[in-house]
């Protein structure tokens, strides 16, 4: 899709150089959400980022994402990595518009962009469809399912031909077979696309099974305690050593990251 | 069984139709008895007399023109005024709702002129516009329609009637937008003016209907206590004062029953437009 990266492997997407994060809270006390983090994420990588509630992980996304900025080190974005036009954001909550239908929140970005309704619309359609949603354009968000409104809100993301997709825990409220379907989706799609994907969970085997890289986060405060590069064949299998043996190595990064 | 529910269903409705209805026929009964009774009718004019107005609405009374003609005036001016409040008051609740600076400038003004009634406002803008209408304004003199009667002081008071409610509904709704939403437009590409079209809109729009109709109900107050006072020449409020004063009882009568007739039929209408527009409401996901 984007021949200037997909040959070129080692690009940059994001790099983050001893970024820390301190929120003054309303009460006047400062909360210290990230110490120190270094990360580098280059093209067509699709790293997970797993860590216990609290230690920092949606600070990492918003920081990505431009809605915060650093208050320590330097965060940089690759060339291409325009936020507004190439950065997708799957939230945790709040994923869609609720005023607007499946089809009008899939099509948001490009009428943002000044597309034509028609052409804007046609588009739409088919990411409806390439997410399962055929049939589905006319409902509301609070019409659809969990697993439903999860395949719109990645539609939504995917309207932008985003080159970095921001994802914070997106299927943490489905149940087993739904979070199973949704990631085999989102697997390929990132095979389709060669887009890069920083995914959040707190999910180690939803970790281990999606990425290219798990990044084992730590904290309070949020720092990267250890990083694995998972580089099984796909489809994955769970019960195969290697990755029940990854599973038991990220348990113990995890526990020993934990304050 | 269908048809036995069915029958169910039909005779339940016509139960509490009848529950809603009795108190009122009661209501009319005595009074047609009292009045009838009484023998009075330019204090206690009966039920039939009254009914006999509003059978001939375009029935002409003296110098003041007929109900419907009167009706029609009134309902001119309420709108004028209210789609002008409509504008204004949600244009300037969502600036203020965005943009901090423009809310603390604002706001203390607001709070000063709020708690005036709208009605105080009359003898001012009369004085300000004379009796100028709306084709004068356009460069016509006279224009022998109903547009001759919508005086831009009338019009003025009805916008200060809409105005507040919309405003402080609209502020309230923009106020409490979700960020995500804010967020969310702004990550797909939305500029700041198609963040305040596409989300601080929509995302408040409960709020903003409520208001709409908060001050629609409050422009028609409005329009018929101006319409009673000194210098009015037309409109249902101004024909119910006429009649009054020539002690004409039965067409007062008719006059409000009008009025609350148009009250309620205003404010089902912005019930089912709310109904329409805003059903995600408290569905958030
Ligand atoms: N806007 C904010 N203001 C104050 N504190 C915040 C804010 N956002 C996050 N925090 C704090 O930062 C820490 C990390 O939060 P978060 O990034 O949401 O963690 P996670 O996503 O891993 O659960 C928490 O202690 C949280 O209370
Ligand atoms: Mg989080």
């Amino acid at each position: 899709m984007r021949p200037e990266f997909a040959s070129d492997a080692n690009h940059t997407i994001l790099q983050l150089d001893d970024v820390g994060k301190t929120f003054r809270s309303d009460a006047g006390a400062d909360v210290t959400a990230l110490a120190s983090v270094d990360l580098t994420i280059r093209q067509g990588e699709f790293v997970t980022l797993v860590g216990a509630t609290g230690c920092g992980k949606t600070t990492l996304l918003d920081l990505a994402a431009g809605i915060t900025e650093p208050s320590a080190g330097h965060l940089r974005r690759g060339s291409g990595v325009r936020l507004g036009q190439s950065v997708a954001y799957v939230f945790q909550h709040y994923t869609l518009f609720p005023w607007r239908t499946t089809l009008t929140n899939v099509a948001f970005g490009l009428q943002m962009r000044g597309i034509g309704r028609r052409q804007a619309r046609t588009c739409a359609m088919e990411l409806l469809a390439r997410v399962g949603l055929a049939g589905f354009e006319k409902g509301r968000p609070h019409e659809l399912s969990g697993g439903m409104r999860q395949r719109a809100a990645i539609a939504q993301a995917l309207a932008i031909e985003p080159v970095l997709l921001l994802m914070d825990e997106p299927f943490g409220a489905v149940d087993d077979a739904t979070r199973a379907e949704l990631q085999r989706m989102l697997v390929d799609l990132w095979q389709d696309r060669g887009m890069t994907i920083l995914f959040v969970t707190h999910n180690i085997d939803e970790a281990i099974l999606l990425g290219t890289r798990v990044v084992v986060f730590g904290g309070p405060p949020g720092r990267v305690v250890r990083q694995f590069d998972i580089d099984l064949p796909r489809p994955r299998d769970r019960n195969m050593k290697p990755f029940t043996n990854l599973f038991l190595d990220v348990r113990q990064a995890l526990a020993g990251g934990l304050d | 069984m269908e048809t036995a529910k069915h029958t169910e269903n039909r005779s339940g409705r016509l139960i509490s139709l009848l529950t809603a209805a009795a108190p009122l026929l009661v209501l009319l009964l005595v009074w047609q008895l009292a009045a009838v009774r009484l023998g009075r009718p330019w204090i206690f004019p009966p039920v039939t007399r009254v009914l006999e107005q509003l059978a001939h609405p375009l029935r002409t009374h003296y110098a003041s023109g007929s109900l419907l003609g009167n009706t029609s005036v009134s309902l001119l001016r309420v709108l004028i005024g209210f789609v002008l409040a409509a504008v204004v008051g949600i244009s300037l609740g969502v600036l203020m709702g965005s943009a901090r600076f423009v809310r603390r400038t604002v706001e203390p003004l607001i709070e000063i002129l709020r708690p005036l009634c709208p009605i105080a406002w009359l003898p001012f803008a009369i004085a300000v516009f004379k009796l100028r209408t709306v084709p004068q304004l356009f460069g016509l003199a006279y224009t022998r329609t109903v547009w001759d009667q919508v005086q831009l002081g009338m019009i003025f008071v009805i916008f200060v009637g809409g105005f507040f409610p919309i405003l402080t509904n609209t502020l309230d709704g923009v106020t409490g937008v979700r960020r995500s939403y804010v967020l969310l437009a702004r990550t797909l590409g939305a500029s700041p003016a198609q963040v305040f079209r596409h989300v601080y809109l929509p995302a408040a729009m409960p709020q903003i209907l409520t208001g709409l109709r908060q001050g629609l109900g409050l422009c028609w107050f409005v329009i018929i206590a101006a319409e009673m006072m000194i210098g009015s020449d037309s409109g249902i409020g101004y024909l119910l004062m006429y009649a009054a004063d020539n002690a004409a009882m039965d067409l007062v009568v008719a006059a409000m029953f009008i009025i609350g007739i148009v009250g309620a039929s205003l404010n089902f209408l912005m019930r089912r437009v709310m109904h329409r527009f805003v059903s995600w409401k408290g569905r958030e996901v």
